[in-house]
Formats: C-alpha cells, structure tokens, sequence
C-alpha cells in the first residue's frame, strides 16, 4: 500500500494547482464593450462607431474635458509617453482614444486644437465627441462620472464652470473588451507598458 | 496713498524676500485652459500671500488647488490666496495648487515665454517670464523683475 502522507500531498498539489491556475488572470475586468455601438464625431468631424473604429487594436482611452489645466493634460500626455515607450512590435496594434465628457463645449475642432498643440497625429489617435446620450452610455460603460461644479457666468456672459470628474485611463484588448483601469493623472507607465506587451503578445 | 505705496514697491527689494523659480507653463490652445506652476521660496522672517497673478494672454486668471474628490475623481476650485509662512518654499505643482489661466487669447505652443505678474502682500508685484512646455519635469527658470 502506497504511503497515505505521499497521497495527500500530491492530492493537495493537484488541488492548489489547478485552484492557481483557475482563479489567475493577469487583469482585473472582463467587460465586454462591442454588445452597444456609440455614434461620436472624430477630430475632423466624420461620424464613427465607438467601439467599432478601435476593432482588432490594444487600446489606451481616456475620457477628458478641454477646459481642465490640470487633471486631463497630465492623463493626456501619459497617453503620449505611453506611445513614445512602445517597442516597434507594438507601435502598430496600440491605438489612443480621448473621448471628452464634455462635449458641449468640445466640439471636434476643439479637440482636434487640444491634439494639435501637444503633437499628437491623427495616425494613431482619435478624440471624439457625441451627443449627450451617446456620452452618458459611454461613461457609465467605463464607469466615468462628472460633475460640473463652480459655475458662474464671466465678463463676456459665457457660462464658465469646472468638473469633478473620474480620473482615468482604460486599456482594452483587441477583442474590445475592458481589461483594466488606472488613475489616469500619476498611472505608473511601467504597469500599463507590460499590460499592452501582455495583450500584444 | 496710491503714490507712496508705489515709492515702497520701487525702494523695497522684493527679490531677496522672494524668490520664484522653476516658473512654466503648459501648452495650450486659443480658447482654452491652462496652468501656471512655479515654486516661491520665502527667505524673509514674515509670512508672504500670493493674492493676484497677471498673464496678458489669458481672459481670466484665477489661483486654484486640484484636490482628491475620492471615489476615483479629481476637483478643482480657486483659492483666493496662498499664504508662504516665514522661511519656507511652497511649490505649485501638477495635481496640486496652480495659476488657471484661462479663456487663452492665442495658442501658447512649446517653446512660448510668457511674463507673468505675480503680485504679493509683502513682497509687491513680482515679474516672472514662464516657458511653455508639456511635460511634468520641470526645469529651473529664475525670475526676472
């Protein structure tokens, strides 16, 4: 007869093994996004299917208002350094998307001024801007919130105001599911440089 | 009153009360938003309040804090002054307290210098020149008066 104590312990590897490799993923979120098509304008004001225009592509997306000084252009330009720091097997499946929540204000030339000044082209990245529904789904999608706050009208009798808002960074995979999310303003570029090496390999 | 106030700003010497450096100021677009940063170094034994900041290609500007809204989400809103206590440094920084400058009456593209008047309780009005760049890393820019 076989030594029983032998028997547990494989017994007990096996189990803690396969519990492992059952409960593993490399990513927190599962979300499949490609259920509902979104209707936005692009950059240069032509209608586009989100997520349909990011098919087959690793994604970086961020939703953004233009009028913020802080918060979106530092996410912003951590969208750009991410760029910057891909290896050239990537350079072609990786795709950047600004949506703004703010859409009212951001129309497409906007964004597309927003874009312009920070050197960002239009080879690899979109900004979009949608009607209020289209936004609103997209936002609860991604579990964005903003909330326009201090508003009062200037000198000219423009309403101005702020946003509260979700600071954020997604990353998607070419399946157009949601894979994981990141504090959008001080996102450790390293952490989502080996999340995209992951979904490219 | 205007006339001897005026006297005391050009015989005081603000410049070895106060001292800014580091001043930048990120990219932005006609129309848009921007920020302002800067560190002010406090060497004199009073504390100092930065009140008002001049920036001739901005509609409005406003001093103001981004703060964390928790649940993930970050505000903004002005603070009408920033106190500098006695022999100390207060940095305005990304993600913290920056000059808004606000309703940009061209675009301000990397490389733009812009001046930039500073005004304090103490020191008076301080005059900086600010380089345009988008980057976080901030490089040294002493202030001029």
């Amino acid at each position: 007869m076989k030594n029983p104590t032998k028997i547990f312990l494989s017994l007990f590897l096996v189990f803690a093994v396969s519990l492992f490799t059952g409960c593993y993923e490399h990513f927190p979120l599962d979300q499949d996004l490609t259920r509902t098509q979104n209707t936005f304008l692009n950059q240069d004001s032509v209608k586009v299917q989100f997520p349909k225009i990011i098919k087959d592509k690793i994604t970086v997306l961020a939703m953004v208002y233009t009028h913020c000084p802080d918060i979106c252009p530092m996410t912003t330009h951590n969208m750009q350094l991410v760029q910057q720091r891909l290896t050239d097997d990537l350079k072609d499946k990786v795709r950047f998307v600004v949506i703004s929540f703010d859409p009212n204000r951001d129309t497409p030339s906007i964004l597309k001024k927003f874009a312009e000044i920070r050197d960002i082209t239009f080879d690899k990245w979109t900004l979009l801007s949608g009607d209020e529904q289209n936004t609103k789904e997209v936002m609860l999608k991604f579990g964005v919130k903003a909330i326009p706050s201090d508003s009062s009208y200037d000198d000219y009798g423009e309403l101005s105001y702020n946003v509260i808002h979700t600071d954020r960074i997604s990353l998607i995979d070419q399946e157009g599911k949601l894979r994981s999310n990141y504090k959008g303003s001080t996102v450790n570029l390293d952490m989502i440089l080996e999340d995209i090496k992951y979904l490219g390999e | 009153m205007n006339l001897l106030f005026a006297l005391l700003l050009v015989f005081s010497n603000p410049s070895d009360k106060i001292k800014i450096v580091h001043a930048w100021m990120r990219v932005g677009a006609e129309g848009q938003a921007t920020g302002l940063f800067f560190k002010i170094e406090n060497n004199s034994d009073k504390a100092d309040t930065l009140y008002k900041v001049e920036f001739e290609l901005a509609g409005k500007v406003e001093i103001h804090e981004t703060y964390d809204a928790g649940d993930d989400m970050m505000g903004m809103r002005e603070v009408k002054q920033i106190v500098i206590p006695a022999k100390s440094t207060f940095e305005l920084k990304p993600g913290a307290h920056h000059v808004m400058l606000m309703k940009l009456k061209r675009d301000i593209i990397k490389g733009y210098e812009g001046t930039v008047n500073l005004y304090f309780k103490q020191a008076g009005k301080i005059v900086i020149k600010a380089q345009a760049k988008e980057m976080m890393k901030q490089q040294s820019m002493e202030h001029q008066h």
